[in-house]
C-alpha cells in the first residue's frame, strides 16, 4: 500500500492537482518529461490568459512556484512513464530520467498530460500554412503578442489587415475532430483586441462558423472586441487562402449575404482546435486507461456525474487530456482530481 | 530553436517541416482492408499489383503501390475522341523503356459522364459497367491502368459503394454472372499521372530538351484529388506535402518553373451536365476563372493537367473569350505529352498538337523546337496515307525520339 498520489503533467491541471493533493495532506510527486514546469501555456509562449487577462507567464509561474515550495510534493523533471501494474491504492510505476529507471510505489495516479495543438497541415481545408509565410496559427501569434511585435513573417511589417479563420481542426467529419475546442472563440477574439491595441491602424476579421462565447466571455470578451476594439466578425466558411501578389487572398462563403466572397488581408490566422498531446496517447496505453474515439482519456464515470474518473479505479484525469478545456476547467477539474485521489488512498489504508 | 533565433525565425523555421502522416491517425478506413476482408469471405476476387510495383504516398500517409508495367490500359473516351496525343504520349512513353502493356480493344466506356451529367443510370448498371472491365484486365493478367481522371474519380466512388452495400455486390455479381466474370476488383485503382509521377526522375534521365525556360502552372484535377481525397499522392517533397504531388512533381523533374496562382483549387469549369446544356457555363467558368487568373498573376508558357475533361475545357474554350478580348491564350498539355516533349516525342506523330485548339506555337518556339520542320514531315506522312501508300502512321514511325538541332 502507498499513500503517495503519482500526478503526470506539469501544466496547469497538473500543477493545481499536486498542490491540492498536497494541501489535502497527500504526498505527491509530480512527473514533468519537459525541464520547466508549466505545461502548453509555457511550452507554447502565451501571452495574456484568457479570460482573466493575466500575464501567462506570471499566472504558470505563481501555480509552479506553489508546488516547488511545497516540501510534501516531489518533482521529477525529464522524466517519463514506461510501465506501470499493481491495482488502486498499490500501484507500481516505472519510470525513466535520462537513461536512468526508477520504480515508483503510489497509491493513485492523476493523469494531467494535456494537449497539443492541431497542426494545420492535417487540415483537408486549403489554407497553405507551410506554403505561405504569413499564414501562422493562434500560438505563433501569442509569442509574437508577448513580445509586443507583431509582424508579417514574409517582411517583417506590421500587418494592416489580419484575419482569423476559426475552427481549424475541429467540428470537422472529414478530419475525425468532430467536437469544438472550446476555448478558440475565446482565444481568437482576446488576439483580436490585443492586435487592436498594438496596431491601432489595423484592421482585424474574425471569419467563423458560430462564435462560442459562454458565460461570462460574453461581456467580457466578445462585447468589447465590436463595441470598444472594432473587431468585424463575419458569419461564413473560409474554403481556401491563396496568394495574390504579396498579399493573401481568402475566399469563402459570407453566410449572412448568401454570397461567396474574396478578401485580401496581409497576415492570416487559423485559430487551431485541440487534440489529445502525444503523451496523452502514450500515457493511456501504458496504464491501461480507454480513451475516447478522439484519443482524449475517457472520463465521466457511470452516469457521468465524475468529471475524473478513467475506467481504471484509482487513476483520474484533469484538464485537457479528457478533452477540450479551459483554463478554468483544468483548475477545477484538477482540485476535485486531488480530492478524489486522496480519498481514494485513505480509503485503499483504511481496508487494508 | 537557438537563442538567437527571433519569434519570426523560429515560426518560420516551424514552417519549413514538411508534413509526414501518420497513418495510423487517418480519418478515414483504409478501403483495401475492406476489400482484402471480402475477398477471404468469398465475396470478391481482388487482383494484386504486379511485383514491378513503385511505392508512394497517399494524402494519410499511406503507401500506395502503382506498376510499372504489366499494364492493362483502360483508355479515355475524350482523349481518344479530342486530344489523341494525349493517349498516343501514355503509350510512347511506356513503350520508351519497352515495358510491357495491353492496349485493349475490348474496353468499354466507364460511363462516369453518365453519371455526372444526367443520372440516368443506376448503381447497378455504373458498377458493372467498371466490374466488367476489370474483370476483362483480369483475364489478361495485366493490371489496370486509368487514363481518365474522371473514370478514375467514378471507379473510386462505386468502389466504396461496393464495399460497403452487399446488396449491390449481389446485384453487380448476377450481371457479372450472365457474362461468365467474377467480381474483381483490383487492389489499387491507378491513375496514369500516378505512373508518371512515380517513374518521373526516370522521364528526367532520358530528358533531352531543355525546359528550365518554361513556366507553367498547374490544374490538379477535381476527380483525382478532390473524390475519394485519401486515394491521391502526396510528397512532403512538394508543396510541403500540403497539395497533391502529381503533375507538379513531374514537371519539377523535368526542370520546369511551375508557378502558384490564386485560383489553383478552383474546377476548371467542365461541368458535366453544363457542358452539354449550357455551355457558355464552361467556357465562362473554365477562362474567366482559371485562364485569366493564371494569364494576369503569372503568364505562364504553358498549363498542365492530367485529365481528359480538363485538358478539353481549358485549351477548348479560350476562343470564345478571345471573341470577347479577354486575357487568354495559354496553351494546355497534359503531363504525358509534356514528358513525352521532353523527352522527344515527335510534336505531330506522337503529341499531337495539332488537335489542341490553343495557339502551341510560341511554346514550341520557346523551347528552340522548329515545328514547321516536324509539321511538314507529318504532312509528308498524311500524303503517304492519301496515296494509299501507308494505312496510317505507325509506332515504327512514331517510336524513335527526335533529336531537336
Amino acid at each position: 500500500m502507498s499513500n503517495k498520489v503519482l500526478v503526470i503533467g506539469g501544466g496547469p491541471a497538473g500543477l493545481e492537482a499536486a498542490r491540492s493533493a498536497a494541501e489535502l495532506g497527500g504526498e505527491v510527486i509530480l512527473l514533468e518529461k519537459r525541464e520547466r514546469l508549466g505545461g502548453t501555456p509555457d511550452r507554447e509562449n502565451y501571452a495574456k490568459l484568457t479570460h482573466h487577462w493575466r500575464d501567462a507567464s506570471e499566472a504558470m509561474g505563481e501555480l509552479a512556484s506553489a508546488v516547488t515550495g511545497n516540501s510534501n510534493i516531489e518533482v521529477k523533471y525529464s522524466t517519463e512513464v514506461k510501465g506501470m501494474s499493481g491495482s488502486a491504492g498499490n500501484f507500481t510505476v516505472e519510470v525513466e530520467a535520462g537513461g536512468a529507471a526508477e520504480s515508483l510505489n503510489v497509491g493513485a495516479i492523476i493523469i494531467a498530460t494535456g494537449f497539443q495543438h492541431f497542426d494545420p497541415g492535417r487540415a483537408t481545408q486549403y489554407y497553405n500554412y507551410y506554403s505561405f509565410p504569413d499564414v501562422i496559427t493562434l500560438t505563433d501569434l501569442e509569442k509574437m503578442l508577448k513580445e509586443h511585435k507583431v509582424v508579417r513573417p514574409s517582411n517583417g511589417e506590421a500587418p494592416k489587415k489580419i484575419a482569423f479563420i476559426q475552427c481549424v481542426g475541429s467540428r470537422d467529419r472529414q478530419l475525425g475532430n468532430e467536437y469544438c475546442s472550446k476555448v478558440c472563440c475565446g482565444i481568437a477574439s482576446k488576439q483580436a483586441i490585443e492586435i487592436r491595441e498594438q496596431l491601432p491602424d489595423s484592421k482585424v476579421m474574425i471569419f467563423y462558423i458560430d462564435m462560442r462565447m459562454y458565460g461570462y466571455w460574453e461581456n467580457e470578451i466578445y462585447w468589447p472586441a465590436q463595441e470598444k476594439h472594432k473587431v468585424n466578425y463575419v458569419k461564413g466558411v473560409i474554403s481556401e487562402v491563396l496568394k495574390k501578389g504579396d498579399q493573401l487572398l481568402i475566399r469563402g462563403e459570407d453566410t449572412t449575404m448568401s454570397r461567396p466572397m474574396e478578401v485580401t488581408m496581409d497576415m492570416v490566422v487559423l485559430s487551431v482546435g485541440m487534440e489529445p498531446s502525444a503523451g496523452t496517447r502514450a500515457i493511456a496505453q501504458t496504464l491501461g486507461v480507454q480513451q475516447n474515439k478522439y484519443g482524449f482519456i475517457e472520463a465521466g464515470g457511470t452516469g457521468g456525474l465524475d468529471p475524473v474518473a478513467t475506467s481504471v479505479p484509482g487513476i483520474f484525469v484533469a484538464g485537457a487530456a479528457a478533452g477540450p478545456s479551459d483554463l478554468d476547467d483544468s483548475i477545477s477539474e484538477a482540485g476535485l482530481a486531488a480530492a478524489r485521489a486522496v480519498a481514494s488512498i485513505r480509503k485503499a489504508m483504511a481496508a487494508a | 530553436m537557438t537563442e538567437t533565433m527571433t519569434t519570426v525565425e523560429e515560426i518560420l523555421e516551424r514552417k519549413s517541416q514538411s508534413v509526414v502522416r501518420d497513418p495510423e491517425l487517418a480519418p478515414t478506413h483504409d478501403i483495401r482492408e475492406a476489400l482484402f476482408e471480402l475477398e477471404a469471405k468469398g465475396e470478391i476476387v481482388v487482383q494484386r499489383v504486379p511485383e514491378n510495383h513503385i511505392e508512394v504516398k497517399t494524402k494519410y500517409g499511406r503507401t500506395k503501390k502503382i506498376p510499372v508495367d504489366h499494364t492493362w490500359h483502360h483508355k479515355s473516351c475524350g482523349q481518344c475522341g479530342h486530344i489523341p496525343g494525349y493517349t498516343s504520349s501514355i503509350f510512347w512513353l511506356h513503350r520508351q523503356f519497352n515495358l510491357d502493356y495491353i492496349d485493349p480493344t475490348d474496353q468499354t466506356s466507364c460511363t462516369g459522364w453518365n453519371y455526372y451529367a444526367s443520372a440516368t443510370s443506376n448503381a447497378v448498371a455504373q458498377a458493372a459497367v467498371m466490374i466488367r472491365n476489370f474483370a476483362a484486365a483480369h483475364e489478361t493478367g495485366y493490371f489496370p491502368m486509368i487514363h481518365c481522371g474522371t473514370s478514375y474519380g467514378h471507379y473510386k466512388e462505386i468502389r466504396e459503394q461496393l464495399v460497403h452495400h452487399k446488396e449491390l455486390r449481389d446485384e453487380v455479381r448476377r450481371v457479372l454472372d450472365k457474362m461468365g466474370k467474377p467480381l474483381v476488383i483490383p487492389e489499387e485503382l491507378v491513375h496514369y499521372s500516378e505512373w508518371i509521377h512515380a517513374m518521373r526522375k526516370r522521364f528526367a534521365e532520358k530528358q533531352t530538351v531543355d525546359m528550365s525556360m518554361i513556366t507553367a502552372t498547374v490544374h490538379p484535377a477535381c476527380h483525382y484529388y478532390k473524390i475519394v481525397a485519401e486515394d491521391a499522392i502526396y510528397d512532403p517533397d512538394i508543396y510541403g506535402g500540403q497539395r497533391t504531388a502529381t503533375v507538379t512533381g513531374t514537371l519539377q523533374s523535368l526542370g520546369i518553373n511551375v508557378a502558384d496562382y490564386s485560383t489553383w483549387f478552383d474546377c476548371c469549369g467542365f461541368g458535366f451536365r453544363h457542358v452539354l446544356v449550357e455551355r457558355d457555363f464552361t467556357r465562362s467558368f473554365s477562362t474567366l476563372r482559371k485562364i485569366e487568373v493564371m494569364k494576369n498573376e503569372v503568364n505562364p508558357d504553358v498549363t498542365v493537367t492530367h485529365d481528359t475533361g480538363c485538358v478539353t475545357t481549358l485549351d477548348k474554350s479560350q476562343f470564345s473569350a478571345k471573341a470577347h478580348d479577354r486575357k487568354v491564350g495559354i496553351p494546355v498539355l497534359s503531363d504525358a505529352q509534356m514528358a513525352a516533349l521532353a523527352m522527344g516525342a515527335h510534336p505531330f506523330r506522337v503529341v499531337q498538337f495539332h488537335w489542341h485548339s490553343t495557339d502551341w506555337r510560341p511554346f514550341l518556339d520557346k523551347l528552340g523546337i522548329n515545328w514547321q520542320k516536324y509539321w511538314d514531315e507529318f504532312q509528308g506522312d498524311l500524303e503517304l496515307i492519301r496515296s494509299g501508300q501507308k494505312s496510317g502512321i505507325t509506332w515504327q514511325d512514331a517510336d524513335a525520339p527526335v533529336v531537336y538541332g
